[in-house]
């Protein structure tokens, strides 16, 4: 039975949302335990009120939590019993498989980089997230592409970004069931030799790779669109590029609400495409994605964003448990292993 | 042969489930029991599928051996059938199937005292339609005849979240213990929009009955996975239960059940393949966070429970770690609550049972509309 340890103090809505994620989870997945970690006598009361299943749900007391706004590693050394703590804790010492927060993410992110080890082969973890693209991907009709690192580190050598492609890909065949996740470079042109030192070391990298669906360097344009299923770039560009995305969003959405309260015209034009908005909304509701991984460690990580609600909650915890079910970490050291002997074979002429 | 001929047409009535047998009162001089037990089937005992139409035809061709116990639930009834203790088994599945349901418990070794269902097919002739759905006036005098024939001492009932058990279970307790009248049970059964001959029946039966705050217990499957808040208006006497382990841990702290006997329905519930320790320790824990058992309890039960397995209680039992590993792992499932206190609030009101009874029809109505019922 897999283990999943959820950080219940963890986000904006915790720990009511959370709680109640964690339950409706507990009765759809059958091969699933979840650990709520928290203040037991706050879930203790929320749990009961709740349809779960008794017997797959359990409490982790946690005195106390990081706040969103928090300082990361302050908040940690001043609060070493935070939920987020305690939780990795847990999975460090064996009795969790894999984590779910919704909390402050560097908190989250630091707290597994000081009791997790990373993967053989593996140099960095990294944090991904979903966005939503024009192109459909595989089984699923999966409607996000993935963009790592957004913001596990700074920068990244082209050992790096080779790990981050691997892991994206390896993330994307399991989650978006993607066969052949196309896997591209995050550049300035779609020319082999342009872009940063790392990036077109990875290139040439990558290119030799049979393992991954390399498709080459994209252009930011390229993202939307969904011309790569993994997109691979350095915390600190990807997290600028995240957050622009996330401000273009907004910005149109204050647009159409500024249109709206304009003028008639534009409101009939809005009403008369209404259905197709809210289509729209549900295909890149990222609530129905529940999170997104920090790949790299021995056990899965799925962070969830810090507005989620029960509904987010549950699919980042079925995300969770399809990690470990489709052994993700141990697909992840096997392509890295394989990455691994190539290139010394390579080196020593073969 | 002329006794023998007049018993024709009454066994073949037994037979297509037209009549039913009679519940036997004890022989004269006899010991009342001890303690009775009664029981609920589908989806108490049984995991009865009935949710549509198709599921419910599924189960009347079902054979016994197709029949599947919750986990736990038979090794519970036979440790409950020890000490000359009463089962009694009233369920709301038709006459007809008398036969299988009978095979099915003869099959798991589970002994009983008496088994009464429900006379669907004699509802159908007489055109009493909404009986065939109503469970108040069908249940109740089942329990009221079967306490007449043979007053316990002590009773506990097990039922499930599917339909009104706890309702039902509730009034006769309190019907028993004078503390509702045969004024509200009148009301009550007006509500349940019972037929005037039963409800008669039913008010005859009430005013017959040994009086005695008998009930002890109530326990209350959660098929349904109800929230277990929801039940806390019936009082701390019933506990809504996930798993039969559950169940086995409130009777040994009340003194039912033993360490060993505990130890058996955790087995059978490993051996279903539908638990693992872990799974088990889970459930400690939510028993004893809802304050349905406390951590002495739990601690007092790993210690006699270490003494069963020394005697033998475990032997054989090559597939388990040792049982000082066991033991740890429920340990720190209690260690895993801190000092969070047990969320133990119960209400002591009296119960308004027309209201309840309301509240549970508009329940089904509104289940009835999702398409759920």
């Amino acid at each position: 039975m897999h283990r999943i340890v959820v950080d219940a103090m963890g986000g904006d809505h915790a720990p009511d949302e959370i709680v109640r994620g964690a339950a409706e989870a507990s009765l759809a997945l059958t091969g699933a335990e979840i650990i709520l970690v928290g203040d037991a006598s706050v879930l203790g009361r929320l749990l009961p009120r709740l349809r779960h299943d008794g017997a797959r749900v359990r409490v982790h007391h946690a005195p106390t939590f990081v706040e969103m706004d928090e300082k990361p590693a302050e908040a940690l050394a001043a609060k070493p019993e935070a939920s987020i703590a305690v939780a990795a804790d847990l999975v460090a010492r064996g009795e969790g498989d894999a984590l779910v927060s919704a909390g402050n993410t560097g908190a989250s992110v630091l707290a597994c980089s000081r009791r997790w080890p990373l993967l053989e082969g593996v140099r960095r973890a990294a944090l991904a997230s979903v966005y939503p693209t024009e192109l459909r991907r595989g089984e699923k009709e999966d409607p996000f592409s993935l963009i790592l690192d957004v913001g596990a580190t700074i920068d990244a050598t082209a050992e790096d970004l080779v790990g981050f492609a691997v892991m994206g890909s390896a993330y994307a065949r399991l989650i978006s069931q993607n066969r052949r996740p196309r896997v591209a470079l995050l550049s300035n042109g779609s020319e082999a030799g342009k872009g940063p030192a790392s990036v077109v070391a990875a290139h040439a990298a990558l290119v030799e790779t049979t393992e991954l669906n390399f498709i080459g360097n994209i252009e930011g344009l390229d993202i939307p669109r969904g011309v790569a299923d993994v997109v691979v770039t350095s915390g600190f560009v990807g997290n600028v590029v995240l957050k622009m995305l996330e401000g273009v969003s907004e910005t149109v959405v204050r647009l159409a609400r500024y249109a709206h309260k304009e003028r008639l015209a534009w409101r009939l034009g809005l009403i008369a495409l209404s259905s197709a908005i809210d289509q729209l909304k549900s295909i890149t509701d990222w609530q129905q994605y529940g999170g997104a991984p920090l790949l790299g460690f021995t056990h899965p990580f799925i962070k969830a964003h810090g507005r989620s609600n029960a509904r987010a909650i549950g699919n980042a915890v079925k995300v969770a448990h399809k990690a470990l079910a489709g052994n993700l970490c141990g697909n992840i050291a096997r392509t890295m292993a394989e990455l691994d002997e190539r290139a010394q074979r390579r080196a020593s002429g073969d | 042969m002329l006794r023998r001929l007049s018993r024709i047409p009454v066994r073949l009535g037994e037979r297509i489930g037209l009549v039913e047998p009679d519940v036997e009162p004890l022989p004269p001089g006899a010991k009342p029991p001890r303690h009775t037990f009664r029981w609920d089937l589908d989806k108490t005992y049984l995991r009865t599928e009935f949710d549509s139409l198709k599921d419910l035809a599924m189960s009347a061709f079902e054979t016994a051996a197709d029949k599947q116990a919750f986990p736990g639930a038979t090794a519970l009834l036979r440790s409950l059938r020890q000490d000359g203790n009463r089962i009694c088994i009233v369920s709301g599945s038709p006459t007809q199937m008398r036969q299988v349901l009978a095979a099915k418990l003869a099959l798991d070794g589970v002994e009983y005292d008496e088994f009464v269902l429900k006379n669907n097919l004699k509802n159908i002739l007489r055109g009493r339609f909404r009986a065939l759905r109503a469970q108040i006036p069908y249940k109740l005098p089942a329990m009221l005849r079967s306490r007449i024939a043979a007053a316990a001492e002590a009773e506990t009932l097990f039922g499930d979240d599917a339909e009104a058990d706890a309702i039902i279970y509730c009034l006769y307790a309190d019907l028993i213990a004078g503390r509702v009248s045969i004024a509200d049970l009148e009301r009550v059964l007006i509500a349940s929009r019972a037929y005037d001959d039963d409800a008669a029946w039913c008010l005859e039966l009430a005013r017959t009955v040994p009086k005695a705050p008998a009930v002890r217990r109530m326990f209350i499957h959660l098929d349904r996975r109800s929230p277990p808040m929801g039940f806390r208006r019936f009082g701390p006497r019933l506990v809504p239960v996930f798993n039969y382990f559950q169940t086995a841990l409130v009777l040994y702290q009340d003194k039912v059940l033993s360490a060993r006997q505990v130890i058996f329905v955790a087995l059978e519930m490993l051996d279903s393949g539908q638990y693992e320790l872990g799974t088990l320790a889970t459930s400690v824990q939510d028993v004893i966070r809802r304050g349905r058992i406390t951590r002495e309890t739990a601690l007092q039960l790993a210690a006699e429970a270490h003494e069963a397995a020394k005697s033998g209680a475990l032997s054989g039992r090559s597939d388990l770690p040792p049982f000082e590993r066991i033991s740890e792992a429920f340990r720190e499932r209690v260690r895993e609550l801190g000092a969070a206190p047990a969320t133990d609030s119960h209400q002591e009101e009296p119960l308004d049972y027309v209201r309840l009874v309301d509240e549970e029809h508009e329940h089904r109505r509104t289940r009835r509309k999702q398409g759920v019922d």
